[in-house]
C-alpha cells in the first residue's frame, strides 16, 4: 500500500512548464550524463579489455576498450587458485552475517544518538566521533584480538568492526530529519523505544540502511587485510579478496628490493598483469549484481506516513 | 543482573587485554601450531614456511609436492608476502609470539633473532650433513650471530661444481639491430655506447612500422631508480657492492656518487639529453609503461638487470620482433679503456638472510631432517626439472631436454600450482645437479638455453664469437674479498643509527636530485647543487658505519687465511 | 523548511532519575556501546605509549624503554616532514573541496534526470571506478597524460601547447592531477549518500513547489538543497577531520623522483621512515599527530557549526 502511496507521489513531481531554460537545462544535462558516463565507464572498460586481452600482448600497452589478442586465460588462471572456493564461501558468508550484525547495531547506535531526549546523545557522538580519528596502531590492535581469541578465527572479521562511527553518523542524520511527533504520538500509544525503532523508524529509514548495508557490504567483500593479518595460518577463514591478492602479490612492483626480486623471480614466474584485471572484474561483478536491488530504495521517492507536521 | 554479568566478562577480558606486555607468549604456543595436529596422520608430517617475501603460492594437492612428500615423508605448506612490508609481518608475528615452523624474515630477519623467535641451529647442523655440507666451515662462521650461534641457513649463492649462469646481471644493453648495422663493433666505453645509439637513430630513426625509436631509456620507477644512479660503480671498474664500492688493495669504503666517474657519466647523460637520445619520459615512467616501451621494441638500449626485464623479452619473442633485431644484448662499458669492467661475480653467500626454524615448530628435528632431505639428489631433480617423461626427457647420454611443449607447459601459471614445486626459498644449490652433467634449472642448461635465443641475438653472438650472454661482455670474476657483497649489510640498515638515516636520506637525494641533474640547462651548476644537498645529509656516518661492518668481515675471515 | 524543522525546540538534557528509568532500555543499549567501543577502539590507544618509547618488538609495548619526547622532536626538527605536512594538507583539502562540489551536483543533476531507466543506468555505471585499484587508475591517468596520451594531443591540436608537455615531470601539477584522479574515481561512489537524502525530502514539497510555479532552479535551491543540508554538513564536518588523510597510494603511484617534493604525504613518509626502517615509534608518533590535529579541527568546526545553528557531530 504504501508502495503505490510512492509511485503516485513520483508520477506527479516532475512537472515543469516547457520554457526554453527548462528544454536547455534538459540538453545539457543529457550531454553532461553522457560525458561523465563515458569518462567513467572508460576505464572500467579498459580493464575488462585487458582482463580478456592476452598477458604478454597486453604488456606492450595500447589497449582500449578492445582485447587486442583475445584469450579466457586471465580467468583460468584467476579461477583455478587454489583455495579460491573456500575463499569464497567465506567472503560470502561474512560479508552476508558482517552486514546484517554491522548494520543492526550502527541502527540501533543511531537510533539512540538521535533520540532527542536521550541524556547523554552528544557525549556517545563525541566518544565514537573521535574513534574515526584515533587508531592504535596494528601492532596493539594484533595483540588485542590474539587475546579475545579472535585470531584463526571467522569472527574477526565481524566483531571488530561491527560499528563504523561514519555509517553511524549517516543514519543518525537520516533519523533526526523524521518528525519528532511520530515517536511522540507511538509512546502516548504506549509504545517503548524497542517498538518505536522496529515499527515507526526502521520502516522509514530504508533509502538509508539501503545505502550504509551498501557501505558495509562493500567493505567485508573487498577487504582482504584482515584475513592476511589475523588467519594468515588458518586456510580454512581465507577469504577470496586474500586468495586474489596472494595470487597478485607475485606481480606487484611494490614495496620490494632488487635481491628479493631477482630471488623470488628466478623460481616463480611473473603472473600477467592482465589476471589482475581479470580478478579485478570478477570482484565486481556480485556488487553490480546486488546494487540495482538495493538502488529501488535510492530512486524511489519517499512517503512520510501517519502524522503530518 | 544479566547486562552487569555481561559487563563483568567484558571488563575482564578487557583489562586482560590492556595489561599485555608484547611477547613472550609462550602459553600461546600450545595452540599455535598445527603440525601437531597433522603429526597423528603418521604419514605425511607437514610443517608451515613463512616467507616474508612476494612468491607464488602452490596448490594443496601439488603433484611434485607429494611425490617429495612420498621420498621424505614431509611436506612444508609455503605462505609468502602479502600487501605488507617484510619488516611490518615479522613485527606482528614477534608481537604476537606466534611462528611458523620454519622461517625467512627477508629484511626483518634481524629482528627475528633479537625477540629470540629462532632455535639455535649449531647442534643440530652435525646430525644432517646434507644441510652442513651446503656451506664451508668459514661461511658458517659468517652466519653466526654475536651470541656465537647459527640461526638461519642461507639458500642461494651456492653453486655445485660449476656456475652454469648464461646471463649477466646488470648491464648496459643494446639491441642487435643497432650492432649489426654498424657491422658489430668492439663498444668498449660509454662515449662509443652513446655515439653508435645516435648514429643508429639518425640513420633510422624509426622501426619498421614507421614507430619513432627511443635511443635511450632509463628506469628511475621508486626502488628500482637503482639502474639510474649505480652505474658510476661498474663505470669505474668495481664489482656490484651494492651501496659503496672497497677499495680491494687498501681495503677502505669509497662512495661512488661522489666519484669522477660519477661526475663525467651524469655530465655525458646530461650531454645527450640535451640532444634528445634521452628519452624525455625516462624520470616519470613507471615500471609498466617502461616494459611496456622494451616490449614495443623502439628502445634502443638502457640499463638494467636481467631478471628485471623478463616480460619484454617475452613479449618481444611472441611478436617476432627479432625479425628487426630488437632483441638486447650486455655490453660491459666503463668510463675509458684502461679501466677492467668488473660487473659479474660468482655467486657469494648472503650471511643476513636464510631460513630458521621457529621457536614454536615443535618438531625441529623433523623439520631439518626435511630440508636436508630436500638437498638429496633425487629431490633436487624433482625441484627443479620436474618428473621424467612429463616435464623433461632424458637423452642416451644422461642429458636432460625439454621439448617445445613441456617448455609451454612449465610457464602455464596453473600447472605451475597445480604440478611444480621448487621449495625456491628453502636450501637449494646452483650450478650442476649431483650427477654433474645437467644444469640445476632447465634455463641454464646449455642445449636448452641456445634453443631459447632469439635468431637476432645466435646471430649477434656468433658474430662476436661468444656462445652466452655473459661471454659477450666480462666473465665472472671471483669474489673480490671475504666482505663482498657489502649490500647485506647496507640492506639491513635501519634509521636506529645515524649512518642508516644518512642512507635513507642519500637515498631520497639522489632519487629528486639526479633526474634534475640529468635535465638541467647548465650542468656544472645544478650537479654543484646536487653535490651540497648530498653533503647535507652526512654521508660520512654512513661510510664510517660501513667501513666498520668491512673492517670486521675481514678481521672475522683472517681466522682462516693461515 | 525540512532543515528548520530539524533544529527545532532541544529540551536540555537535565540529569534527573526519573528520566534516566525511563530510558533504560535506550542506557542499557549505550552502555553496551560504550563498553564495545573501550575495548576494540580505545584499548588499543595503549599502542600509543610506543611513541614514547624506543620501542622493540622482542620488549613489548610496556617493556620497551621510555625515551620521552625524543621521535616528536626528531620528526619536527626533520625539514621534510613540514614540507610534508604541507603537501598533505593541500591535497587533502584540494580532494576535499572537489570531491565534495562534484558528489552533491552530481547527485543533483542525476536526480533531474526524468528517464527512470537513463537515471538507473548512469547511476549504476558512475559508481564502478570505486571498485578499481589504484593501480588500474593510475596506471590509464599515465596512459592519458603520456606524451602521446589524448590531453597533450586535444592540447596541440587546439593551440594550447606546441609540443607535448610531460605532466608529470612538473611539481605544479601533481596536486591538480591527485585531485582529479580522485574525482575520476570516487564522484559516483560519494553521490550514493546524497542520492539517498534526496529520497527522504518529502514529494509534497515539490508538489507545493510546483502549485507556486517554481522552476528547476528554484526548486533545487529551495527544496533539494536544504533538504540534503543535514548530510551535507554532517559529511563535510567528518571530512574536515580527515584532510590530513590525502591517502598515500596514490600519490605513491603517481610520484616520481622529480615532485618528489609536493608529492610526499604523512602517509608515505611514515611508510618510509617508520615501517620500512622498523621504526614503529616514529610512525606511532606521526599518527598520534595525525590524530590530535584532526580531533582539534572537528572539534574546532563542530563549534563553529554549533554557533551557526548548522547540523553538528556532536
Amino acid at each position: 500500500m504504501k508502495q503505490k502511496k510512492v509511485n503516485e507521489a513520483e508520477g506527479k513531481a516532475p512537472k515543469y512548464k516547457s520554457s526554453i531554460s527548462n528544454s536547455v537545462f534538459v540538453v545539457f544535462n543529457t550531454i553532461f550524463m553522457i560525458v561523465f558516463v563515458v569518462i567513467t565507464l572508460y576505464p572500467v572498460l579498459n580493464t575488462l579489455a585487458v582482463s580478456f586481452n592476452d598477458g604478454t600482448d597486453a604488456l606492450r600497452g595500447g589497449i582500449h576498450i578492445l582485447p587486442r589478442k583475445l584469450t579466457l586465460q586471465n580467468y583460468k588462471t584467476v579461477l583455478n587458485k587454489d583455495n579460491l572456493m573456500t575463499g569464497a564461501w567465506i567472503s560470502v558468508a561474512r560479508t552476508v552475517l558482517g552486514t546484517i550484525t554491522a548494520l543492526l547495531a550502527n541502527a540501533i547506535l543511531a537510533f539512540i544518538v538521535s533520540r532527542k531526549r536521550f541524556m547523554f546523545k552528544s557525549q556517545l557522538s563525541l566518544f565514537w566521533v573521535i574513534t574515526m580519528y584515533v587508531n592504535g596502531g596494528m601492532i596493539p590492535i594484533f595483540l588485542l584480538y590474539q587475546n579475545l581469541g579472535l585470531t584463526n578465527s571467522f569472527w574477526v572479521y565481524i566483531i571488530p568492526g561491527m560499528i563504523s562511527a561514519f555509517n553511524m553518523l549517516v543514519m543518525r542524520t537520516y533519523m533526526q530529519g523524521i518528525p519528532d511527533s511520530l515517536e511522540e504520538s507511538a509512546q502516548l500509544d504506549g509504545a517503548g523505544y524497542t517498538t518505536i525503532f522496529a515499527k515507526i523508524i526502521s520502516p522509514l529509514c530504508k533509502p538509508v540502511y539501503a545505502t550504509v548495508a551498501l557501505f558495509i557490504a562493500v567493505g567485508q567483500w573487498n577487504s582482504w587485510f584482515d584475513a592476511m593479518l589475523y588467519n594468515r595460518m588458518s586456510a580454512q577463514y581465507t577469504t577470496l579478496q586474500y586468495e586474489l591478492m596472494k595470487l597478485l602479490s607475485s606481480v606487484s612492483n611494490q614495496g620490494g628490493s632488487a635481491e628479493t626480486m631477482k630471488n623470488a623471480l628466478s623460481s616463480a614466474a611473473v603472473t600477467p598483469t592482465s589476471v589482475r584485471a581479470a580478478a579485478t572484474i570478477l570482484t565486481m561483478l556480485p556488487i553490480i549484481c546486488l546494487y540495482p536491488f538495493l538502488q529501488r530504495y535510492f530512486v524511489a521517492g519517499l512517503t512520510i506516513g501517519g502524522v503530518k507536521e | 543482573m544479566k547486562m552487569k554479568k555481561l559487563v563483568a566478562v567484558l571488563l575482564a577480558t578487557m583489562m586482560a587485554a590492556t595489561t599485555l606486555a608484547g611477547c613472550g607468549d609462550s602459553d600461546k604456543s600450545g595452540k599455535g601450531s598445527k603440525a601437531a595436529a597433522s603429526s597423528k596422520v603418521d604419514e605425511v608430517r607437514e610443517y608451515t614456511a613463512f616467507f616474508a617475501v612476494p612468491g607464488n603460492e602452490i596448490n594443496d594437492d601439488n603433484e611434485i609436492q607429494q611425490k617429495i612428500a612420498e621420498i621424505t615423508g614431509a611436506k612444508v605448506k609455503e605462505t609468502w608476502l602479502t600487501g605488507q612490508t617484510a619488516a611490518e609481518a615479522v613485527g606482528t608475528m614477534i608481537a604476537g609470539g606466534e611462528y611458523p615452523d620454519l622461517i625467512d624474515g627477508s629484511d626483518g630477519t634481524a629482528q627475528l633473532y633479537d625477540a629470540g623467535a629462532l632455535v639455535p641451529l649449531d647442534d643440530y647442523l652435525d646430525k644432517y650433513t646434507n644441510l652442513k655440507e651446503l656451506w664451508s666451515e668459514e661461511e658458517w662462521d659468517k652466519v653466526r650471530q654475536d651470541d656465537g650461534h647459527i640461526y638461519w641457513i642461507p639458500q642461494f649463492g651456492n653453486v655445485y661444481e660449476k656456475d652454469m649462469t648464461p646471463t649477466p646481471a646488470e648491464a648496459f644493453w643494446i639491441q642487435t639491430r643497432v650492432l649489426k648495422w654498424a657491422d658489430y663493433p668492439e663498444i668498449k666505453t660509454v662515449d662509443e655506447y652513446f655515439k653508435l645509439l645516435e648514429d643508429y637513430n639518425t640513420a633510422n630513426p624509426t622501426m619498421e612500422d614507421g614507430t619513432a625509436n627511443i635511443p635511450y631509456t632509463i628506469l628511475c620507477d621508486d626502488w628500482r631508480y637503482f639502474c639510474l644512479e649505480n652505474p658510476p660503480q661498474f663505470l669505474a671498474g668495481y664489482p656490484n657492492d651494492g651501496s659503496v664500492i672497497v677499495n680491494p688493495e687498501t681495503e677502505k669504503i669509497m662512495d661512488y656518487n661522489t666519484i669522477d666517474e660519477a661526475k663525467s657519466y651524469f655530465q655525458k647523460l646530461n650531454e645527450e639529453f640535451a640532444k634528445g637520445t634521452v628519452d624525455t619520459e625516462a624520470f616519470t615512467q613507471s615500471f609498466d609503461e617502461y616494459i611496456a616501451k622494451l616490449s614495443s621494441g623502439r628502445v634502443l638500449g638502457m640499463v638494467d638487470q636481467w631478471w628485471q626485464f623478463t616480460d619484454a623479452r617475452d613479449s618481444l619473442k611472441q611478436q617476432g620482433l627479432e625479425a628487426q633485431g630488437c632483441n638486447y644484448v650486455p655490453l660491459a662499458l666503463t668510463m675509458d679503456t684502461s679501466v677492467t669492467p668488473n660487473y659479474n661475480t660468482e655467486q657469494a653467500i648472503n650471511v643476513a638472510n636464510g631460513v630458521g626454524v621457529s621457536v614454536s615448530c615443535e618438531d625441529p628435528e623433523g623439520a631439518l631432517q626435511f630440508l636436508n632431505d630436500l638437498l638429496e639428489p633425487e629431490v633436487r631433480v624433482l625441484r627443479s626439472w620436474g618428473i621424467e617423461g612429463v616435464d623433461y626427457e632424458v637423452g642416451d647420454d644422461g642429458v636432460f631436454t625439454r621439448t617445445d611443449e613441456q617448455w609451454t607447459l612449465a610457464s602455464d601459471s596453473s600447472y605451475k600450482a597445480s604440478h611444480i614445486c621448487t621449495y625456491s626459498y628453502l636450501p637449494n644449490y646452483f650450478g650442476l645437479l649431483a650427477d654433474k652433467i645437467n644444469a640445476a634449472t632447465p634455463t641454464e642448461q646449455p642445449s636448452e638455453f641456445v634453443k631459447s635465443l632469439p635468431s637476432d641475438v645466435q646471430e649477434c653472438l656468433a658474430a662476436y664469437d661468444c656462445e652466452t650472454y655473459l661471454e659477450m661482455m666480462d666473465p665472472a670474476d671471483a669474489v673480490p674479498g671475504p666482505w663482498f657483497p657489502m649490500y647485506s649489510y647496507s640492506n639491513a640498515m635501519t634509521t636506529a643509527t645515524e649512518g642508516g638515516t644518512a642512507w635513507t636520506k642519500m637515498g631520497e637525494i639522489k632519487h629528486e636530485y639526479l633526474p634534475k641533474v640529468v635535465m638541467s640547462a647548465d650542468f656544472e651548476e645544478s650537479w654543484k647543487e646536487y653535490m651540497s644537498a648530498y653533503e647535507g645529509c652526512n654521508p660520512q656516518a654512513f661510510l664510517d658505519e660501513m667501513q666498520e661492518e668491512l673492517d670486521h668481515r675481514i678481521e672475522t675471515s683472517a681466522k682462516y687465511a693461515e | 523548511m525540512v532543515s528548520k524543522q530539524i533544529k527545532a525546540k532541544e529540551p536540555k538534557a537535565k540529569f534527573n532519575w526519573k528520566e534516566f528509568k525511563r530510558q533504560k532500555v535506550l542506557m542499557f543499549w549505550a552502555a553496551l556501546f560504550v563498553i564495545y567501543g573501550v575495548i576494540f577502539c580505545y584499548a588499543p590507544l595503549v599502542g600509543w605509549l610506543m611513541a614514547f618509547q624506543n620501542y622493540k618488538p622482542k620488549d613489548g609495548i610496556l617493556g620497551s624503554q621510555f625515551i620521552g619526547l625524543e621521535k616528536f622532536i626528531r620528526l619536527f626538527s626533520d625539514s621534510t616532514f613540514l614540507q610534508v605536512i604541507r603537501n598533505t594538507l593541500a591535497m587533502g583539502i584540494i580532494n576535499l573541496v572537489f570531491t565534495f562540489v562534484t558528489a552533491i551536483a552530481f547527485a543533483i543533476l542525476l536526480n533531474e534526470v526524468r528517464s527512470k531507466f537513463g537515471k538507473k543506468t548512469v547511476q549504476t555505471i558512475s559508481y564502478l571506478p570505486h571498485f578499481l585499484s589504484w593501480i588500474v587508475v593510475t596506471g590509464i591517468l599515465h596512459d592519458v597524460l603520456s606524451g602521446t596520451g589524448i590531453i597533450n594531443e586535444l592540447l596541440i591540436n587546439i593551440g594550447v601547447l606546441n609540443q607535448p608537455l610531460n605532466f608529470f615531470a612538473h611539481p605544479k601539477f601533481f596536486w591538480w592531477i591527485v585531485g582529479f584522479a580522485n574525482i575520476w574515481k570516487e564522484t559516483g561512489w560519494n553521490a550514493i549518500i546524497y542520492l539517498s537524502a534526496i529520497t527522504a525530502i518529502d514529494p509534497s514539497l515539490y508538489e507545493a513547489a510546483a502549485i507556486d510555479g517554481a522552476g528547476r532552479w528554484a526548486k533545487i535551491k529551495h527544496i533539494i538543497l536544504p533538504g540534503i543540508k543535514p548530510t551535507i554538513m554532517i559529511l563535510l564536518l567528518m571530512n574536515v577531520g580527515n584532510v590530513l588523510n590525502a591517502g598515500f597510494e596514490v600519490q605513491y603511484l603517481l610520484g616520481n623522483g622529480l615532485v618528489q617534493s609536493v608529492s610526499q604525504t604523512i602517509d608515505i613518509f611514515v611508510l618510509k621512515w617508520g615501517i620500512s626502517q622498523l621504526d614503529y615509534s616514529l610512525g606511532t608518533a606521526a599518527g598520534i599527530f595525525k590524530s590530535v590535529v584532526s580531533i582539534i579541527l572537528i572539534v574546532v568546526a563542530n563549534q563553529i557549526a554549533k554557533r551557526s545553528g548548522e547540523e553538528r557531530l556532536f
